[in-house]
């Protein structure tokens, strides 16, 4: 086990993370700012998927085609959040069945538009070679935008007047209400936030994942539990949690075989959720 | 019914104290297992006149409306949304395959291997689980998650592993393959059922879990469960162990989703992984909700209308259209008709007068038919306990809401407790109780150091309390209300029916037993509320204002309540009604900001300019704290 | 300025308050006293719209008020919870910030200006309100209500669980603003004297309706019917 193998190890179980927390932070913000975990959100990262292939394959170039997905897919999230999750509000199980109901909804839409099987749009060929070892310089691109990303989160939330309002009104919302602040406004950008992070993330992922009806699937089960095994301080608990467990999981897949770094991971949200029944971040006393 | 002897010293209106007695009444009484077994007897019937394809195709339905129940017992009466029941149908069906690939030839029959199997695999996983969830008091949130992630790591795993155990193959990704059918007969010769024989062997199983279950939900048992549902912190603080229920609960519906999935495996003679997809896992809240949360039988009627809908679309449960029907149905019902259907049905009969409270089957009174005279009660001569903290201090962020206060009530004693708002009252008797934690300091009850028990536990050893708000099962009448609070104590329902109606005396109420408590004027519930407390017979009793929103004259009746209890227990009475706490004629001790700030009788505080000065804000008097 | 009319509403089938109706002029300080219980946390609720069933209007300089909260927080509607309620998890300059952007106000300037008035909350600016003790939350509170910008303010039950060195800043703050700016205060209080110190006028309430009202000479000429009636 010489130390190439190592690095090669860290660095790709470091963009499994990376590629982890790219599809969480949309509902990690969802849930951070509304309490509601949308369960259709692979969904949504499909639909940003397949709106970037349409768009690519209508001649945009990749940046411009990942932004019109993003728009895209945060607009359908306006829709959804006006008729489906303002209705349930305070709802939170019935918020769960319902968005359960639209991610079965989405898929098959899907499969019947576009079958169920679909060529991606291939990966720049570039690639960084690390002693014997190639790693393909996309997945180290993508722990470049898992960074920022967090990053721009971040400020979006403690610094725009938006994020301080909605953060305001996660806390409180009657006291929010008391003082001006108009929460079911709020709730609907957030949603909007939410699904266009979503949306890009299907975009950007798009070199490496190839558009498929199921891919939401494939994803979002870690997410989900990421986000949960989180708790109230949701984006830097759900950066904490989706990249030690992501880490976790992707190092133990590359030793032994995929199934078991599921495990891992489904395991490891166990024993966080039995140690910190309300996620890890129950007792922090940080900002976000 | 109700002996009219005596009816108590308040009881005006015989006519509403009295429990239904006409032909029709009795007729209901029984129909809670009439209905099941005409209903099975007919759709048993019903086989000899249908084409054999169907009834193939029907026999999954019922098997699916069994998957529902499994749900609608621990969603529709615990409360508790799990999206892991269809996990637990495949453990038990892929164990009963198991078992019964390796035994079945020896005997023929594969109901006696299968169901006991699947009963078991299904309710011991659901215990596991159950226990993990349960005891460590997750949120709702959580709990479903955690749900979900059993049936993502099954999923994982029985699509990765491949196993050998004796005869029968477990192939990963091709699943389980010559599960024998399902065989009723003895014997080497047994021939496996044919779709007729399937369809009423499995309609007779679901019926008799059916009635098990129903059966189950008419003993103390359910009744206790429809109390966690409604206010799990109120049935904490009656001395039940809300964690040890709903993990009890959990397992029974985790038999029943072993057992749908032993029958499965039987009649479909192969498994694979699928039935732990998420695309199943979305079935039994569909069942469930289309028929109605909470019937229990309204899951097969769900089962019957998706399993009806796909066949009539062509095509099976899975793939095609019908996801995408069920996935927009699913949404439109939790949106528009979160009863089902028959919770719609409900609504318009309880909109014509004909609604149903949840009251006690009288076959549950242990002897009694319905609400017994009150018998004097036995004078008690224990020797009483008292309660003593010491240095307890709890802070919220930066706000100190006690500080470092010590108190000693001994028993058979009134102590009030008063102080302006915001003096850490209510906080020091939560902390008492077990609903918070202290930064430090001890609570001592009688000989027992309590400060680290759980809240169910203080009860059981003596402990009770009336919180701020009513806390009372407002869906419940207000005699099973009462009821359901002697039964933690006492365990025995005939005992349980004594101590209830004394209570139910005590409180001047028996003219209303049998309506809902939600149909109470307001200081009658809080009335109810100290009823409920008094069935627990506790050895010392917490009070958090328990004259809120009282006229004069419930005030006084409650200071008398106070007084006569004062023999037999110590009490601890947080007011800001200083008329009622001179009524009380106690000794009292003054809270100002977390801290004791004085003790003494009323007289003596009266006289004291100091506590007048924290009322009234009077500078001079204070000196900085 | 303010006026209620009609005021009937409480919690589920509990009815707290009953046809309360009560005026505030223009930039006068009025008292809501009485005993707890008796409705005036309800009253203060219900006159920023948070009653939910409530029926009754509120007028701010004769017009009608909206419905919602955050409306009647633009309109100049200012608001201090009973308890404070901060927003635990937000920084002292976040919870003012929040207000003030919410009512349309230079988030800059406001926090300038709610600063100088108040050096206790400039020293802790980037404090987590959560972690900030119960008096200095109270200083938070009344702050974040002034960044709304509001020509009326209704504060609840202030000096509760409040240190006396800090009730006596809020008392010499609440002067100097209404001296200064000319606010109009309706404050629900059980501390007579504090109240006393900074009101003419009174309204006494008992079961949730208005039984008197007094002005502070009344109150100073026969201390022992105000006893009683606070019921000490």
């Amino acid at each position: 086990m010489d130390l190439d193998y190592l690095a090669v190890v860290a660095l790709s179980s470091l963009s499994s993370a990376a590629v982890l927390l790219i599809a969480t932070l949309g509902l990690a913000v969802v849930f951070g700012l509304m309490g509601v975990i949308n369960l259709a959100h692979g969904e949504f990262i499909m639909f940003g998927a397949f709106a970037a292939l349409t768009a690519s394959r209508s001649g945009l170039p990749f940046p411009l085609a990942v932004a019109a997905a993003t728009l895209a897919t945060a607009a359908f999230g306006v829709v959804v959040e006006r008729v489906v999750i303002r209705r349930l509000y305070g709802r939170l199980l019935d918020t769960l069945l319902a968005t359960w109901g639209l991610s079965l909804a989405l898929y098959q839409t899907a499969v019947l538009i576009f079958g169920s099987v679909t060529p991606g749009i291939g990966m720049p060929i570039s690639t960084i070679a690390i002693g014997r070892y190639t790693l393909s310089s996309y997945f180290l691109f993508l722990i470049g935008i898992a960074v920022a990303l967090l990053l721009g989160t971040y400020l979006l939330l403690t610094r725009t007047h938006y994020g301080i309002m909605a953060r305001a009104a996660v806390q409180d919302a009657e006291t929010a209400a008391a003082m001006g602040i108009e929460t079911g406004r709020l709730n609907t950008m957030t949603f909007a936030l939410g699904s266009g992070l979503a949306g890009f993330a299907g975009a950007i992922l798009l070199p490496a994942f190839p558009a498929t009806p199921g891919m939401g699937f494939a994803f979002v089960t870690k997410a989900f539990l990421a986000v949960v095994a989180a708790g109230p301080v949701t984006i830097t608990g759900t950066a904490l949690t989706g990249g030690t467990l992501g880490t976790a999981a992707s190092m133990t897949a590359s030793f032994s075989a995929t199934v078991f770094g599921d495990i891992v991971f489904f395991v490891g949200t166990l024993l966080i959720l039995w140690w910190w029944p309300n996620g890890i971040s129950d007792r922090w006393r940080r900002k976000l | 019914m109700v002996a009219e002897r005596d009816l108590g010293p308040v009881a005006t209106e015989a006519v509403a104290a009295r429990a239904p007695d006409g032909a029709f009444d009795r007729a209901q009484r029984h129909a809670w297992w009439l209905l099941p077994c005409l209903t099975g007897a007919l759709v048993a019937g019903s086989a000899g006149f249908v084409d054999p394809y169907l009834l193939y195709v029907a026999t999954s339905w019922v098997i699916f409306g069994l998957l529902g129940l499994s749900l609608d017992i621990v969603w529709g009466k615990g409360g508790i949304l799990s999206f892991g029941q269809t996990a637990l149908y495949g453990i038990g069906g892929y164990l009963a395959g198991i078992v019964a690939i390796n035994f079945a030839p020896l005997t023929g029959n594969t109901l006696i291997w299968t169901l006991p199997v699947g009963a078991l695999a299904g309710a011991g996983a659901a215990a596991l689980i159950g226990f993990f969830i349960f005891f460590s008091r997750m949120g709702p949130l959580q709990t479903t998650i955690v749900t979900y992630t059993f049936t993502l790591i099954l999923w994982t795993g029985t699509v990765s592993f491949t196993a050998r155990i004796g005869e029968a193959v477990v192939g990963g990704d091709n699943g389980m393959s010559n599960i024998p059918m399902l065989t009723a007969g003895f014997g080497a010769g047994a021939a496996p059922l044919g779709p007729a024989g399937m369809f009423i062997t499995v309609v007779l199983v679901a019926t008799a879990v059916y009635l098990a279950v129903a059966w189950l939900m008419r003993r103390p048992f359910g009744l206790i469960v429809i109390a966690v549902r409604q206010d799990d912190v109120k049935t904490e603080l009656l001395g039940y162990d809300v964690r040890r229920q709903r993990l009890l609960l959990f397992a029974l519906g985790g038999a029943v989703a072993g057992i749908a999935g032993a029958l499965f495996g039987g009649w479909a003679t192969y498994l694979n992984p699928n039935v732990f997809s998420v695309q199943q896992a979305l079935l039994p809240p569909i069942y469930v909700l289309v028929g109605g949360r909470g019937s229990l039988f309204g899951a097969f009627i769900g089962a019957l209308a998706v399993g009806g809908l796909s066949f009539w679309l062509g095509g099976g449960v899975i793939g095609g259209q019908t996801t995408l029907v069920l996935g927009l149905a699913l949404i439109a019902l939790v949106i528009l008709l979160p009863g089902g259907l028959v919770g719609a049905a409900r609504a318009l009969l309880a909109r014509c007068g004909l609604a149903s409270v949840a009251a006690i089957p009288p076959a549950t009174l242990g002897g009694y038919a319905g609400i017994p005279a009150a018998s004097a009660q036995t004078a008690l001569d224990r020797p009483g306990k008292s309660l003593t903290v010491q240095g307890i201090s709890k802070a919220f962020g930066g706000v100190q809401a006690v500080d470092d206060v010590t108190l000693e009530i001994g028993s058979g004693s009134v102590r009030c407790l008063i102080g302006p708002n915001g003096a850490g009252k209510s906080t020091l008797l939560r902390l008492c109780m077990g609903l918070e934690r202290p930064d430090s300091g001890s609570v001592r009850l009688g000989a027992d150091e309590i400060a680290r028990w759980p809240a169910f536990a203080r009860v059981q050893a003596g402990l009770g309390i009336k919180m701020q708000r009513t806390q009372v099962f407002y869906e419940c009448a207000v005699w099973t209300n009462l009821w359901i609070a002697a039964y933690a104590r006492l365990g025995d329902a005939r005992a349980a029916a004594q101590t209830a109606a004394r209570a139910l005396d005590q409180i001047g109420l028996r003219g209303r037993a049998h309506e809902p408590a939600s149909a109470l004027a307001h200081g009658e519930q809080q009335w109810l509320d100290i009823g409920m407390v008094l069935c627990l017979d506790p050895e010392v009793i917490l009070l958090d204002e328990p004259t809120a929103g009282m006229t004069a004259s419930e005030t006084r009746r409650t200071a008398a309540l106070v007084r006569a209890l004062a023999g037999h227990a110590a009490i601890v009475v947080v007011d800001h009604d200083m008329e009622f706490v001179r009524m009380l004629d106690a000794r009292i001790t003054v809270l100002h900001q977390g801290a004791v700030f004085a003790e003494g009788t009323i007289a003596e505080l009266r006289r004291d300019e100091r506590v007048l000065d924290i009322y009234l804000g009077r500078r001079g008097g204070v000196a900085d704290l | 300025m303010l006026r209620i009319s009609d005021a009937t509403g409480g919690y589920g089938k509990t009815v707290i308050i009953r046809d309360v109706a009560l005026e505030v002029g223009d930039g006068e300080l009025v008292a809501l006293l009485g005993r707890n219980g008796v409705g005036k946390t309800t009253l203060m609720r219900f006159a920023m719209g948070l009653l939910a069933g409530g029926r009754g209007t509120v007028e701010l300089d004769g017009r009608r008020l909206p419905m919602a909260p955050a409306a009647r927080a633009q309109a100049g509607l200012g608001y201090v919870p009973q308890g404070r309620r901060v927003f635990p998890r937000l920084t002292v300059a976040e919870n003012i910030t929040a207000a003030a952007v919410a009512c349309k106000r230079p988030a800059a300037a406001m926090l300038a200006e709610v600063f100088e008035e108040f050096p206790i909350l400039a020293a802790r600016a980037s404090q987590l309100a959560g972690s900030l003790s119960g008096g200095q939350q109270q200083i938070l509170a009344i702050g974040r209500a002034l960044a709304t910008g509001p020509r009326m303010l209704l504060l609840d039950e202030p000096t509760e669980g409040v240190q006396p060195s800090i009730i006596d800043d809020i008392a010499a703050i609440l002067q100097r603003l209404h001296r200064e700016r000319g606010l109009s205060v309706l404050l629900a209080e059980q501390n007579l004297d504090f109240a006393m110190s900074l009101t003419s006028r009174c309204y006494v309430m008992d079961k949730g309706t208005i039984v008197r009202r007094a002005l502070r000479e009344d109150f100073l000429r026969d201390k022992a019917l105000l006893h009683e009636l606070l019921g000490v």
